[in-house]
């Protein structure tokens, strides 16, 4: 492991492969749309796409001759630079999480890109490999949580059998994986009933339809079919039944490949889950990084009986350049089974059922907090007065409207809202129609906060709010709660300095 | 609040109330010489009516604004408190709205003690901290007092836990 090495030479083609993407659009304009322009403005752009796209072809094939990577006990070392040369050390410890992300690219090449992703912000947060064999991906992830794994057995030699029982892990590799949960055929079609992908079909048929009737005119011939079609109902039964057949089988298929091979799984010190059929992506996080927990639930999903459960890490979420974070355990989870795949991954946490309701005055400071959004809506109402569906007086139907829906809101929060110190922990749920629980251990909480305005002063209520580390900064709290609590919770914070250890 | 635990008690210089006052009186200045200026075009040019309206509602709340901004530094000083030990920075201010707040030394990553023209004037410092998730300032504390806070929560903030 001394010797400092390349980059996977692939990382040419694929950052070639890049380039052509990012330049379709470019070759497009100036030489497909402007084919025959003449205009000075289309010549000094055409010359400067054949430079910039000449100049980044070396620079392609310069980062990948100078940049090298290495890694020791203890942690990476990056090398680049033609001229000034420099070298950055990230050390095993502070990676937060994971993420490795197959793109069709990769999957060609047999290849993929792993991102080991640190707390730091800014753009060199991570150590990024884009391309790279499967092989030396797992080899250096095998390296890396192994060395850290022996950090932590040289700090807390006191847990002799964890040592063993780590010491023989790696040994064994990946075996030691316990796999917690695979979506069966039956989670999937509730899955794609739930995350209404069914509906996705109407609006791309629609648009399709308008885009080949903008083309075609097909309106104005096809009116005398259209008019057969729409006169005999059996014909109309049998179009809606082949359009509800195609959209079904269409959201299943379209579920199938976002979340059909899930998995998630976990050994003694880590948690991993991959996910997706054609671009695979896998997320894997040391157990004592999960910095918080949430478990959210719409209300498509309450109704079933579903919930998706979220881990909160300080390192980034998503990888290269699709966004979507994979730091959720399956998004379908049927609720009991989400509770207990959290205390089977995460023994450490404590979730309880067992929480307190906010008191009934607190229902009156948020019945009586002016709501801006009705006061603006309001006034541009009044202003306006638009006639709607020829109606005059829609203007205050309209506010009343929104005033109900504001009203309703609000109770449903005040109902759903739930909170409880729970020994180590801080565990509140609240939201109106999507709730959210949020669970978190005290010693990852970095900062508290209670406020209190004049109604709260009143009644003697107040709000507490919580900061993790997240990416960015995760804020967290309950509004309205019994002063004594905020008291309690002030005091609860104060104690994380019987746990925290000093380095 | 704080019933099983010390309120913070220090607190800011007496002169902040004169530096707030005096910014104040600077930028509402600033402000009302702007809005006489588009009344001066408003009639000028005679622009459109709603607009008149808008600089007028605009002028209104500007005056509350203005007579609140002399009142608001009193309660201001009044209501700020200020506190560091070994473990915990504690901060107290907000005078419709009390805000509280606790930082855990060992999450401080810096500190600095910052001095505009108006501060340097009645020699004092505000001292503001970042932490990993946000950052605080205390206004207008002496000069002294403020370095030696500065170099107190530098020490305290040295020793750092067990990164997770």
């Amino acid at each position: 492991m001394t010797k400092a090495k390349r980059y996977n030479p692939l990382l040419i083609l694929f950052d070639l492969w890049l380039l052509i993407k990012n330049s379709i659009f470019f070759v497009i304009f100036l030489f497909v749309i402007k084919a025959g322009s003449e205009s000075t403005f289309i010549t000094y752009g055409r010359i400067i796409f054949f430079l910039a796209f000449g100049l980044t072809i070396i620079s392609i094939i310069l980062k990948w001759l100078t940049h090298k990577y290495e890694l020791d006990d203890r942690s990476f070392h990056l090398y680049k630079g033609i001229f000034s040369k420099s070298e950055r050390t990230i050390p095993f410890s502070k990676i937060q999480n994971i993420n490795r992300h197959t793109s069709l690219f990769h999957r060609i090449f047999k290849v993929t890109s792993i991102n080991f992703e640190t707390g730091m912000a800014g753009e060199d947060a991570a150590v990024k490999f884009e391309v790279i064999s499967q092989k030396e991906a797992d080899r250096m992830e095998a390296h890396m949580t192994s060395a850290v794994r022996d950090d932590l057995a040289t700090i807390l030699p006191s847990d002799e059998e964890d040592i063993s029982y780590s010491a023989m892990e790696v040994k064994e590799g990946k075996s030691n994986r316990i796999i917690h949960f695979k979506p069966t055929k039956n989670d999937i079609l509730k899955a794609s009933f739930t995350s209404l992908s069914f509906l996705v079909l109407i609006p791309l048929l629609s648009s399709l339809y308008f885009k080949i009737n903008e083309i075609f005119h097909v309106e104005d011939k096809a009116e005398g079919i259209f008019e057969k079609l729409i006169g005999s109902w059996w014909m109309v039964t049998i179009v809606f039944i082949v359009l509800i057949i195609a959209s079904a089988t269409f959201g299943i298929v379209r579920t199938f490949l976002k979340y059909g091979k899930y998995e998630i799984s976990s050994d003694h010190d880590r948690i991993y889950i991959i996910k997706g059929v054609i671009d695979e992506a896998a997320f894997s996080i040391a157990k004592e990084k999960v910095q918080a927990i949430e478990i959210e639930q719409s209300f498509l999903k309450r109704v079933l009986g579903l919930a998706e459960v979220k881990l909160t890490s300080a390192g980034s979420l998503s990888s290269g350049e699709d966004t979507h974070e994979i730091n959720s355990l399956y998004p379908f989870l049927p609720i009991k089974r989400a509770y207990e795949l959290v205390s089977e991954i995460l023994p450490y946490y404590e979730v309880t059922h067992k929480m307190d309701r906010l008191p009934q005055k607190s229902l009156l400071v948020r019945m009586f907090m002016p709501s801006w959004l009705w006061i603006i809506a309001t006034i541009i109402l009044f202003y306006f007065k638009p006639a709607v569906l020829k109606l005059e007086q829609a203007w205050w139907i309209l506010s009343v409207g929104l005033f109900i829906i504001i009203v309703v809101l609000r109770l449903l929060d005040f109902f759903n809202t739930r909170y409880i110190l729970n020994d180590h922990f801080i565990q509140f749920k609240k939201g109106s129609l999507t709730t959210s629980l949020f669970v978190s251990k005290r010693d990852k909480i970095i900062e508290v906060e209670v406020t209190r305005n004049i109604f709260q002063k009143l009644l003697g209520l107040a709000s507490i709010g919580t900061i993790n580390r997240a990416k960015p900064v995760h804020h967290a709290g309950v509004d309205d709660v019994p002063l004594e609590l905020a008291d309690s919770f002030y005091k609860w914070y104060m104690g994380r300095r019987n746990e925290i250890e000093l380095g | 609040m704080y019933s099983q635990m010390n309120a913070p008690r220090q607190r800011l210089s007496r002169d902040a109330v004169k530096v707030w006052i005096i910014s104040e009186l600077v930028t509402n200045l600033i402000g009302f010489i702007i809005l006489g200026a588009l009344f001066y075009l408003d009639y000028r040019f005679s622009w459109k009516e709603w607009i008149g309206w808008i600089l007028i509602a605009i002028t209104a709340i500007s005056l509350i604004g203005a007579v609140w901004s002399f009142i608001n530094p009193f309660l201001l000083y009044k209501n700020w408190r200020f506190d560091v030990d070994e473990e915990f920075l504690q901060l107290k201010s907000g005078v419709l709205k009390e805000v509280h707040q606790l930082v855990p030394m060992t999450k401080i990553q810096s500190v600095a003690t910052t001095q505009g023209p108006l501060l340097r004037k009645y020699s004092l410092c505000s001292v503001s901290i970042e932490t990993m998730g946000s950052s605080h300032t205390i206004p207008a504390l002496p000069k002294d007092a403020a370095i030696e806070l500065r170099n107190q929560i530098a020490q305290y903030a040295k020793i750092k836990e067990v990164e997770q």
